[in-house]
Formats: C-alpha cells, structure tokens, sequence
C-alpha cells in the first residue's frame, strides 16, 4: 500500500526544508543522514535524527571542522530499500556529501551502502545489525554490534541466569532473523535447550494465541526479539497470562516507551543493548543530560547510536581537514573513539568489538544488571570470514 | 487446554475485526465502494478514547467521544471525498479512499507524535480466571460482551425501526426507495455514522489490549476487513459477522502450527483464497 503513496514525494521535500535549516548559509562541510522520518519505523527515526543534530550541533558550538561549519543533510528513507535508493543517491549526486550516516534500519540501510561504496563515500552506520553491509566493502562502518553477536550473547545471558530451557520468540524481519541465529548458535555451544520457536511480523500487537502456547511449553526464560512497539504488549500478555518467567529482549526495547506501554508487568525485563545508562563514563553522562536538555526526552539506544555513528564521522572529517575520499576512509579505519556507547575502535571489516550490556527494568528506568564480557563469543566477523 | 484457549483468543481478535469490518460492510452493501479508509476512523477512535480517558479518567466518556468523533469523521468523508465521486466507476472512489488513507496517517503522525500514546492508568487491566486455567483480561472479557450487545442492539434497530428498514430498502433498491421518500442523503449519512462509530469504538478496544495507539495501527485492519466482507460475501451483515469470528479462529491456530510457513497476516488472504475456490460468493452469501 505504502507503493501507491502519492505524498512520498512532497514529504521529501518537506525532510529537505526542515534540514536545511540546521545548517544555515555558511554551512561546508556535508553530513548525509537517511533515517525514517515517516513510516512505521517513524519513531526510532526521531530519535536517531535528535541524536545525529546533538552531534552536529555540539560539533557546530565548539568552532566545526577546519573554519567550517557542519551541515546535516536529510532524508527520510521510510526504512525501505526503495525509498534509501533515490534518497542516498540525491544526497551524494546533488548535495555532495562527504561522508554518510545512517539512522535507520538494515533494510534500508543495506541498499544505501552498495551506493555509498560504490561513490567511495564513507558511510558510518548507527544501529542498523545485517551482516552485509560491512561486507558491500571497505568504505563501510559499523558503531554497534551485529545481530549474530548480540544473540550470541542474549544464549549466554540465559546461562549466567542459570536456565536452560529456552522459548524462541522472533520477529520477522533481518534483526529478528540474525538475532535467531545468533542465539541459537550460542545455545548450542552453551548447552541449552530451545523448546520451542515461534515468529510473528512487526504489525503484530496481540499475541494471545502465541503466548497461550508458550505458556504450555511451560519454558524457564524467553529470548525475543522485536521492537519497544512489539515487546510492550507481549510483555504485558505474557504477564496477564501468568507466565512469571524472565523475558530477555534486545536493543529494540531500549526505549522509555516500552515501559510506557507495558506499565508494572515490564519489571525485571532483561534487555541486551549498547547503552549503559548506569555508566560512569563521563561521555555517556554527558550525553544523557545533554540529550535532555536538546529534547526534553530521555536517551534511548538509537539517539545514542545514531549521536555515537555522527560523532565518529565528524572526529574524522577533524583529522582530514573535511575532505572525505579515501582520506576520510583511512582515518576513520585508524581513530579510536570514546563514545556513550563505550570506547570503540574498528577491526579491518570495520566492524566493532565490545562487550554487551544488560540492563534490567527497574522503577520504570532501564539500569545496569550486569555486563557481558567474553571477547570470544562476542567477536564480531573479521574480513578473512 | 490449550485448544480452549486458543479458540478464547481468536474469539476475542474476531470480535476486534467483526466491530471494523461491520462498517466496511454497510458501506459496501449501501454505495458498492471498498472503503479503505476506514481504518482511519478505527485509529482516530483509539486516539479519541486514549485521549479523552487521560484527560478525564472516565473510560465511559472515552467511548462515547471515540464513537462520535469517529462517526462523524465517517459521515464527513464520505459527503467530501465519496459523494463528488459517486458517477465515476468504483475504482476511482477507491483509489480515493486509499489516498484518504495514507493521509491520515500521516496526519496522526504529525498531529500525535510518531510514537504512539498509551494509557497513563490503563483501565480494565485485571486478571479474571474463568476457571480450568484460563485466565483473561477484563477489557477481553468486556469487549466480547460489548461487541455481541452492540450487535444485538443493531439488528434490532435494522429490523424493528423506521430507519432501519429505510436503510435495508435502499440497499436493495436505491431508486424504488427514493420514490416511497426516504431520503438516501439522509440513509447514506447515517450508515456512515454508525459503520464508523463501530470503528471508533473497535479502536478504543484495541487501545486498551495493547496500551498502544500509533498512526500506523490500522495498516492491518484496513486490507483485514476487506478480505473479512469478501469472505462474507460482499455486503452481507450476518456473512461479516461469522467471516470475523471464523477468520480469528483460524488465524488464532494458524499463528501456532504454520505460523513459520505462513505470516498471520497471510493466513487470511490463503484462507480467502481457498474459500474463494470453492465458494466463489463468499462463506456466508445468501444467493
């Protein structure tokens, strides 16, 4: 139905006339930026874009880059493939980025990249977990873990837990699938027992038939994945259904909506995420109250991400005086970053290695329950894979 | 046990779907438009309901503003967007109607916020155990109570009133009926407003399952229905009403046992195809 959208178009335009403000007449220096501003993904969009203008904005105050100011250019990409095409193309044809970010989701993501790589853009990627799109080539960056990692590490989670008899809850899209993969790869290496998988599709908001069957897997935890938008009310189902067991989700509850929508019955929900808000790094501190003050909203994992991925694109342009190219290219390969999402530095599929957060609804906040460390099962892929 | 439960739950969707598709249905049967946007009005009553529940506490009042809020959305679609369009061929109303849609959206998105609103109390959420280990929410429970009672409510009005049975006529034969003096603007506004509050008050129901109202929310229920009014052989009220009930009970057993073959929302369209084969007009038609 979204093909037929006849306002596609004017809302472009309209992303492009609220953009171009951010930069006013002096601006240089380019940042492309794809993220959904419409479409269901719309409010990760928000976020993302909030995080990405934090960025540029902090950059901007404290003098730019080389005498320049900073400009944020961008499109909404809706977070489908057909819609990043053009969007990406337009930004590197007409508006010459020098270097991109994107704030969006794998799909569209993964259809961007080819372009970026192709154009010998630099593109720095927030939050988006598909395997490929470090692998459509080397001017391709990666903030946050892969899918298969973070899955990997939600099978180790349930073993620190102390449980062994797992229920598979996935979504129906690349960030369901490879989280799937990863956590099942990790289970067999750790032993534990999946009873029973089940899959539902993003427009899914009532689970009772799903979660009547789970409850007579009678499982020891549930491992699923989804969104805030999901996992709210499958929390709350699961609960009102009196299934008491822990559930572990993944950086796509990391939102304070979640806990609005699954109200007392998203207590104790585990989460997997990049952004510890317990953290005693001054960077991540900073970046929540500053983040607070710009919107008026807490953080979530995707304003952090998408801040973090627009960060280390401007500590690059810093280092090569604004040019991009393979200059940019090389100097982002070779930079180590202190970030709210933990110290980073990129491996030569430019992937990151770090180690994963959990945290724990407490009080209707996310909090620190614990960190997994284990850079072996946490490895993230290297070129020669 | 666990086949009790399901049919429970596909009970409780099907009424969702038999209060959306309800609307849809008097549409069609009245104008022989496939109104799309529809499913705006069941968003802007969850909207109407989270809202005015917020605001003042009483969910009663929700309800009441949900399905007037709604109803009158309906009945102003319809005299902006349909009547000028009611000489063209139905195609042409339906791409209207699908324009009108994505519009819509976009205009809760910008009016609401791309995140959604839920309740800030949320009510009905008790457990009430019916016994044999079945466990329901209240809203659950209410809401089949409410959607047979409506229902109920309904059919009395269509068979036993004035304007009810001026609204039957002119289903089955516009001209004639405008020749005895019913007046069809008047026949058009009013199926409008009530196929539309039905929406709006569905809207609130859903609201109150999942805590949750975004813009998007009617993206299923809007191609749902029109596949439930097919199923139900087109402009069939009683057709519609089984075609919902029997959909969320499939669907409720699809999820489970092919739900990694075939998503939900596909189980729907494979069960409209199979039927469609072997019962050309529809589950429930008369002819």
């Amino acid at each position: 139905m979204k093909s037929l959208s006849p306002f596609a178009p004017k809302l472009l335009v309209a992303a492009l006339a609220f953009a171009l403000p951010v930069g006013a007449a002096w601006a240089d220096i380019k940042i492309g930026f794809n993220v959904p501003s419409t479409g269901f993904a719309a409010a990760d969009g928000k976020s993302a874009l909030e995080g990405a203008k934090l960025a540029v904005a902090e950059a901007n105050a404290a003098g730019g880059v080389a005498g320049q100011k900073l400009e944020l250019v961008v499109y909404d990409d809706q977070a489908s493939p057909k819609e990043a095409v053009p969007a990406v193309t337009k930004m590197i044809e007409k508006d010459k980025v020098v270097v991109g970010v994107s704030g969006s989701y794998s799909g569209s993501t993964r259809a961007a990249a080819s372009i970026f790589q192709k154009a010998q853009v630099p593109y720095v990627v927030a939050y988006a977990i598909h395997p490929d799109i470090t692998l459509a080539g080397d001017y391709m960056f990666r903030v946050s873990a892969m899918g298969e990692v973070q899955g990997r590490g939600g099978a180790k989670l349930v073993q620190e837990l102390g449980k062994k008899n797992v229920v598979l809850v996935t979504v129906k899209n690349d960030f369901g699938q490879s989280l799937a993969a990863g956590f099942k790869e990790g289970a067999q290496k750790l032993g534990l027992n999946i009873i029973n998988e089940y899959e539902y599709g993003m427009a899914d908001r009532q689970f009772g038939p799903l979660v009547s069957k789970v409850k007579a897997d009678n499982p020891e935890a549930i491992y699923a994945s989804g969104y805030y938008f999901n996992a709210g009310p499958l929390v709350s189902q699961l609960r009102a259904a009196g299934i008491t067991v822990p559930v572990i989700g993944q950086e796509g509850y990391d939102s304070e909506k979640f806990m609005e929508i699954a109200g007392p019955a998203s207590e104790g929900t585990l989460v997997t995420t990049s952004l510890d808000r317990d953290s005693d790094s001054p960077v991540t501190q900073a970046f929540l109250a500053d983040y607070k003050k710009a919107t008026g909203a807490g953080a979530d994992m995707v304003a952090a991400s998408s801040y973090t991925a627009t960060l280390v694109a401007i500590d690059g342009l810093k280092k090569t005086g604004g040019k991009g190219g393979e200059a940019l290219k090389n100097a982002l390969a070779s930079g180590s970053y202190d970030t709210p999402i933990g110290k980073l530095s990129f491996n030569d599929l430019h992937e990151v290695q770090k180690d994963l957060q959990v945290q724990v609804v407490k009080d209707k906040a996310f909090h620190r329950h614990s960190v997994i460390h284990d850079p072996v099962l946490l490895a993230p892929p290297t070129r020669a894979k | 046990m666990l086949f009790v439960e399901l049919v429970a739950q596909g009970l409780v969707q099907g009424s969702i779907y038999a209060l959306v598709a309800l609307g849809l249905t008097l549409v069609y049967g009245l104008l022989r438009i496939l109104h799309v946007a529809h499913a705006a009005l069941f968003t802007l009553g969850a909207y109407v309901g989270v809202l005015v529940t917020n605001a003042s506490g009483s969910l009663a009042l929700a309800f009441a503003c949900a399905a007037v809020v709604a109803g009158i959305g309906g009945v102003l679609m319809y005299r902006l967007a349909y009547q000028p369009l009611l000489s063209q061929p139905p195609f042409v109303a339906l791409i209207a109607s699908i324009g009108l849609f994505i519009a819509a959206e976009e205009a809760f998105r910008i009016v609401f916020g791309a995140q959604g609103l839920s309740f800030v109390n949320p009510p009905l959420q008790g457990q009430v155990a019916v016994g044999g280990g079945l466990q329901f929410k209240q809203a659950e429970l209410w809401m089949m109570a409410g959607t047979v009672l409506i229902i109920g409510i309904l059919a009395w009005l269509q068979s036993r009133t004035r304007i009810g049975v001026a609204c039957q006529a002119t289903v089955t034969d516009p001209q004639m009926a405008e020749s005895f003096g019913i007046s069809l603007r008047k026949v058009r506004d009013i199926n409008f407003f009530v196929g539309s509050a039905l929406a709006g008050f569905a809207g609130v129901w859903v609201a109150l399952l999942n805590n949750l109202v975004e813009p998007t929310m009617g993206d299923v229920p809007s191609y749902k229905a029109l596949a439930i009014i097919v199923l139900g052989g087109l402009g069939s009220v009683p057709g519609t009403l089984a075609a919902s009930l029997v959909l969320g009970v499939v669907e409720a057993f699809g999820t489970i046992y092919i739900g990694q073959i075939l998503d939900r929302n596909a189980i729907a369209f494979a069960f409209l195809i199979v039927v469609l084969m072997v019962r050309p007009q529809g589950l429930f038609a008369r002819r």
